[in-house]
């Protein structure tokens, strides 16, 4: 039988990323076995947008409302692929045994869990596209956005990415996750600006909104879309508190992880439950 | 050289205070490269906490395990690179994607790079009768089909270790069957080192160089097969016919042991009087009976297991 060489230590960083890109691999190829799900996931997003749009109207569509909401859908429909799609992955895992096969490989923690979460994010941008494109033709929505707007837009993905990271660190301590993750989307819904922009809440309650996930982003974003530059987004603090809430997140999402797998080990947690 | 696996004072309790439970206590153990071991006990002995421990899945509460040399919480990278497991009550694989998927998967997950995986995929895929549906998902394949892919993804980086927790639960009897001789291929060709655990006992016993009982966590017997089973073969001569006893029952010894399974009869005389053994052979002679084996009584594995579960005191080991 041919004898294959598993290079060791000289490269190591390249192979991180080469199991790192192994990850988004797979993540995409289980993607692609479910669209149907993520269709119904882009369906239910935009009835439930429109629904309350409708709503709030008196029975008409507000486009005004839409042009300041529109973004916060977007990073909903990130953020909810990455927490459900998440924390729905990984419990699978761990109850199909595949968690403990992929600790049987050279694998860092944090490297495993990053290659998911970049396939999810993938997965969550997708969504989010085909929900702007078919909102920006529809209702002819008009935005004159700052070349510099895609900075916050990349950092409310990486904020999501943070959110899905926590999401999946608790998935592997709390089996029943499902019904807390639900409550926290809603959340995100509700008070993350999707509804009404966050601006218009008492300063309390916008001061809390703040620190939910991709809700400043959003803020920021809006800054940047209605052609202001960057610097408009970092005076009025918006920028910052992304800056540092992604951060916080993803750092919190990767520990976090690291430690539950530990913890997992040495419970037994990682077998099917 | 380092042993293949080596364990040094293993333990390991699940919870704490009232809740407690000892999975395995003080475990010592060598599989030297090569060896296929197999590991018996009842349902909750600790087989599995011992595999998944050797396969750094449930850290230890004491002791070490080493592989290779390589301690498995401090060495991790370079223990893992020489293990392949199929673990019990898993699927092991991704059943949303196909069988190449997963082998081209897992092949990378241990570092491979794709262009090394692929042949050996190819190979592994084609000797286990599964190349023509490679590509469909491995959900919609038999039992035995997924355990084959299971097995295929263990092999994949041409791990020299396998640690194989029940690899034949729950197949039929063919697939059950392939999966059988690949492991003593693996062993006898390929001189893989083998941890296997498994209820079926005579599977154990066709597969393993050795055999070691858990019983509560403790290891109460270690030996080489043919020496536990030399260790427990009794002093007395067992005959066998081919044949049922009927008209033949007034001519067995008294106190002689006799079972029938089907057309065959197997009859333990009381002792071994050499004298005895030939008047009873001249009775059977006499009277025409099909005489296919005469030898010294040997009990099966799954005989010896159960005495030495159930006889052997608290705190011995037989080795």
């Amino acid at each position: 039988m041919t004898t294959v060489t598993i290079p060791v230590a000289a490269d190591r960083g390249a192979r991180q990323v080469r199991l790192w890109a192994n990850e988004v691999g797979k993540g995409m190829r289980l993607l692609r076995r479910r669209w149907p799900m993520a269709v119904v996931g882009v369906l239910m997003d935009a009835a439930v947008y429109l629904g309350v749009n409708f709503f709030l109207g008196g029975g008409r569509i507000v486009t005004e409302l839409m042009v300041l909401t529109l973004p916060a859908l977007l990073a909903v429909a990130i953020a909810q692929v990455l927490a459900v799609e998440g924390s729905g992955g990984i419990a699978e895992e761990i109850n199909g045994g595949t968690l403990e096969q992929a600790q049987l490989s050279p694998i860092a923690a944090t490297t495993d869990v990053l290659g998911r979460v970049t396939a999810l994010a993938l997965q969550g941008l997708a969504a989010a596209a085909v929900l702007a494109t078919g909102f920006l033709a529809v209702f002819g929505l008009h935005y004159e956005p700052h070349p510099s707007a895609v900075v916050p837009a990349l950092l409310i993905v990486l904020d999501a990415v943070g959110y899905g990271l926590v999401i999946i660190a608790l998935t592997v301590r709390v089996a029943s996750i499902g019904a807390i993750t639900h409550v926290f989307n809603m959340v995100i819904m509700f008070f993350g600006g999707m509804i009404v922009p966050i601006a218009v809440f008492p300063d309390a309650l916008e001061a809390a909104a703040r620190l939910i996930p991709t809700a400043v982003g959003v803020q920021a974003l809006n800054t940047t879309l209605a052609g202001e530059p960057l610097s408009a987004a970092w005076a009025d603090g918006t920028l910052p508190l992304l800056l540092a809430h992604t951060a916080v997140f993803v750092a919190v999402g990767l520990w976090a992880y690291a430690r539950n797998l530990r913890r997992a080990k040495r419970e037994g947690g990682l077998s099917p439950r | 050289m380092a042993d293949a696996i080596a364990y040094s004072g293993l333990s390991k309790t699940y919870g704490r205070g009232r809740d407690a439970l000892t999975a395995v206590r003080e475990t010592t153990l060598s599989v030297p490269w090569g060896q296929v071991i197999g590991l018996l006990g009842p349902n909750g002995a600790g087989k599995t906490t011992i595999i998944k421990m050797t396969a750094g899945l449930i850290t230890p509460t004491s002791g070490t395990v080493r592989i290779g040399g390589s301690d498995i919480r401090r060495d991790r990278a370079e223990a893992v690179r020489l293990i392949g497991a199929v673990l019990e009550g898993s699927r092991n694989v991704y059943w949303p994607m196909s069988a190449w998927e997963n082998l081209l998967y897992f092949g990378r997950l241990k570092g491979l790079r794709g262009a090394e995986v692929r042949p050996r995929a190819r190979r592994l895929l084609t000797e286990l009768g599964l190349w023509e549906r490679r590509h469909q998902v491995v959900g919609g394949f038999s039992r035995g089909m997924q355990q084959k892919v299971a097995v295929a993804a263990a092999l994949i980086t041409d791990p020299r270790i396998l640690l194989l927790d029940e690899p034949t639960l729950g197949l039929d009897v063919e697939a059950a069957r392939t999966v059988r001789d690949w492991i003593a291929r693996l062993a006898r060709d390929e001189g893989k080192t083998i941890v296997l655990t498994t209820h079926q006992l005579q599977v154990a016993q066709e597969l393993s160089d050795r055999i070691a009982v858990i019983r509560e966590g403790e290891i109460i017997a270690d030996l080489p097969t043919a020496e536990l089973l030399a260790r427990h073969a009794e002093n007395r001569f067992e005959v066998r016919l081919d044949a049922p006893l009927d008209g033949l029952r007034a001519s067995i010894p008294e106190g002689a042991r006799v079972s029938e399974d089907g057309a065959e009869t197997r009859i333990v005389l009381p002792d071994a009087d050499t004298g005895a053994l030939y008047e009873f052979l001249d009775r059977l002679k006499e009277s025409g009976a099909p005489l296919t084996a005469v030898a010294r009584a040997q009990p099966s594995l799954e005989e010896i297991f159960i005495r030495l579960v159930h006889d052997e005191p608290a705190g011995g080991r037989v080795a």
